[in-house]
């Protein structure tokens, strides 16, 4: 029992490690990456195949193939939300914090896989989408190649945003402890706030607007902002530290409450 | 060894634990034992490290909890809420705690083992009945092999079958030299298994002592004596200290204050015929409730709360 040499040690890889395994062994998970993918493609073919060739209002063409991906801002996130926020509903939490009582590492290595999950798919069913649904959209105002300028920046763009989404949603769920309380305070912020901010009379708050997440969202997706937008890398950067800002609230949550 | 030293927790106005001090030596059983709502969860969480002393310090060996680079082999703990997402197998539960320490999956096994797990090992645990629940957060318990091992109310709500298999591993837990806390309000299961018992009411100490010196100390040792000469017999053992009660039926007497030899000899001496003679060593469970009684009475009575 008690030993000279003791090779059991916790360490940043093995927190990793043991983080990616609790995401692969759920089935909700599954479930939730299959819905996100499938979404995507079906609603991007869908709306395709059914496009009339009149115009949508000029409409982006990146933006306008991948409009499913409304729904992955919010499978993604709920899926961040579960991974934090799920394990305080479980108990779970307990048995996590036991095994790794510094916390942090936690909380890192929750996000590093969630990212490492949420961006390849958002790539990978972005890349698949636009070329299928194209083939819909030839010889309309919506008609657009992979190597027209902002295309692919556009779809890398979409990815890289809704994976920061949910990792700010994964944030959100650590410090409300509450999957709930979580989704409603990630959908107020995504889709009421900003709505209900550009109705208040004051540039400098529609200038301010532009940096909200879901707003940041559309700018990176877009293959061609719109002179209203941010541009693509301001958007990034104000995802970002959304992003960042949510995990640091999580972080000073969770070293300072009890579990 | 778990040192615990002036630890206060407070939540709000409410005050849980109070300056409490108790040391767990190692290689021991201690029962830690209270009514409900006495303490001890937030105790065992303290000394988890899940929830921080508001004063005071709770170290395992010569440190805190969170400080050991491997906390899972220093002490392994069951806790009474259940700790673990229903929709993972009990397989893959202890595999994910286990790779945060780089445990190897044939400890794993071991533990599913050693807990009757392994034919429930891919089930999710969502389907465990509530004996299953508890296996399996021992065998989360004993997956870094602790020295120490901390199980909150582990009899609580089992069937008996249960309760059987959880005093065998204490024995067997002690068996191996492993240090065990154990919490439970039931006194009756402590005097089973433990040696030392650490006592608390409303989240102060009331007794840290051993189940003998508890016992003894009691003083409620009686006993029981059945003669068809009760009249005569009283009279001689009449003494200072001494008092005899007379029980619902006719010549059954119960006698405080002296033991059985004594009486036994004083009967012989006057030939006095005794049909029965029972010595009635106080049970733990007496002794408990006239302990934990006034400590749960006297801040009722204190703040004029009706019970």
């Amino acid at each position: 029992m008690t030993t000279a040499v003791q090779p059991y040690r916790v360490t940043p890889a093995r927190v990793l490690r043991s983080e990616w395994h609790k995401l692969r062994t759920l089935r909700s998970t599954w479930v939730n990456l299959a819905a996100t993918g499938v979404l995507t493609l079906a609603m991007g073919i869908g709306i395709s195949a059914a496009y009339d060739g009149t115009g949508e209002g000029g409409l982006d063409p990146v933006v306008f193939v991948l409009l499913g991906t409304q729904f992955a801002t919010i499978t993604l996130a709920v899926l961040g939300i579960l991974a934090t926020a799920g394990e305080y509903s479980t108990g779970q939490i307990r048995a996590t914090m036991t095994a790794v009582p510094s916390r942090l590492p936690v909380l890192w290595s929750k996000a590093a896989v969630l990212a490492a999950v949420a961006f390849p798919l958002c790539l990978w069913t972005n890349l698949l989408t636009f070329p299928l649904a194209q083939a819909f959209l030839t010889d309309t105002d919506q008609a657009a190649a992979l190597g027209d300028p902002g295309v692919l920046r556009g779809l890398v763009g979409n990815a890289a945003a809704l994976t920061l989404l949910a990792v700010m949603a994964l944030g959100l769920g650590a410090v409300t402890r509450s999957i709930p309380l979580a989704v409603g305070a990630y959908i107020g912020l995504v889709m009421i706030v900003p709505e209900v901010l550009t109705m208040l009379p004051y540039d400098i708050v529609d200038d301010a607007v532009r940096y909200f997440p879901s707003q940041a969202l559309q700018s990176l997706t877009a293959a061609q902002p719109s002179p209203g937008e941010a541009t693509p890398g301001a958007a990034l950067l104000a995802l970002a530290l959304w992003t960042a800002a949510a995990l640091a609230a999580a972080a000073a949550s969770l070293k300072r409450r009890d579990v | 060894m778990i040192t615990a030293q002036d630890l206060t927790k407070r939540y709000g106005d409410r005050t849980v634990v109070t300056d409490l001090s108790f040391t767990v030596r190692s290689g021991t059983v201690t029962g830690f034992l209270g009514p409900n709502g006495a303490g001890k969860s937030t105790t065992m969480r303290m000394i988890l490290g899940l929830d921080a002393p508001t004063r005071g310090r709770a170290t395992v060996g010569d440190r805190s909890y969170a400080a050991h680079p491997a906390p899972l082999t220093e002490v392994g703990a069951l806790l009474e809420a259940r700790s673990v997402h229903p929709g993972r197998t009990a397989h893959h539960h202890l595999r994910a705690l286990a790779l945060t320490h780089g445990i190897p999956k044939s400890r794993v096994e071991h533990v599913l083992g050693l807990t009757g797990l392994t034919e429930a090992a891919d089930r999710r645990v969502k389907g465990f009945s509530l004996g299953m629940g508890q296996r399996l957060g021992i065998a989360a318990a004993l997956l870094g092999d602790p020295a120490t091992v901390i199980l909150d109310e582990p009899v609580n709500g089992l069937d008996p079958e249960g309760v059987l298999w959880i005093r065998n591993l204490l024995k067997s837990l002690a068996a191996e030299g492993r240090t065990v806390l154990v919490s439970s309000h039931l006194m009756s299961e402590m005097a089973l298994t433990a040696d030392h018992l650490v006592i608390i009411g409303r989240g102060r100490l009331l007794a840290d002592t051993t189940v003998t010196d508890f016992v003894r100390h009691s003083g409620a040792g009686t006993v029981k004596v059945v003669t068809p000469d009760a009249a005569d017999l009283v009279r001689h053992l009449t003494a200072p200290g001494v008092t005899v009660t007379t029980a619902d039926a006719p010549g059954h007497l119960t006698v405080h204050g002296t033991d059985a030899e004594h009486i036994g000899r004083t009967a012989a001496a006057h030939g006095i015929p005794l049909f029965e003679l029972t010595p009635n060593t106080a049970s733990l469970e007496e002794a408990f409730m006239d302990l934990t009684h006034d400590a749960v009475e006297y801040p009722a009575a204190l703040e004029g709360a009706a019970a």
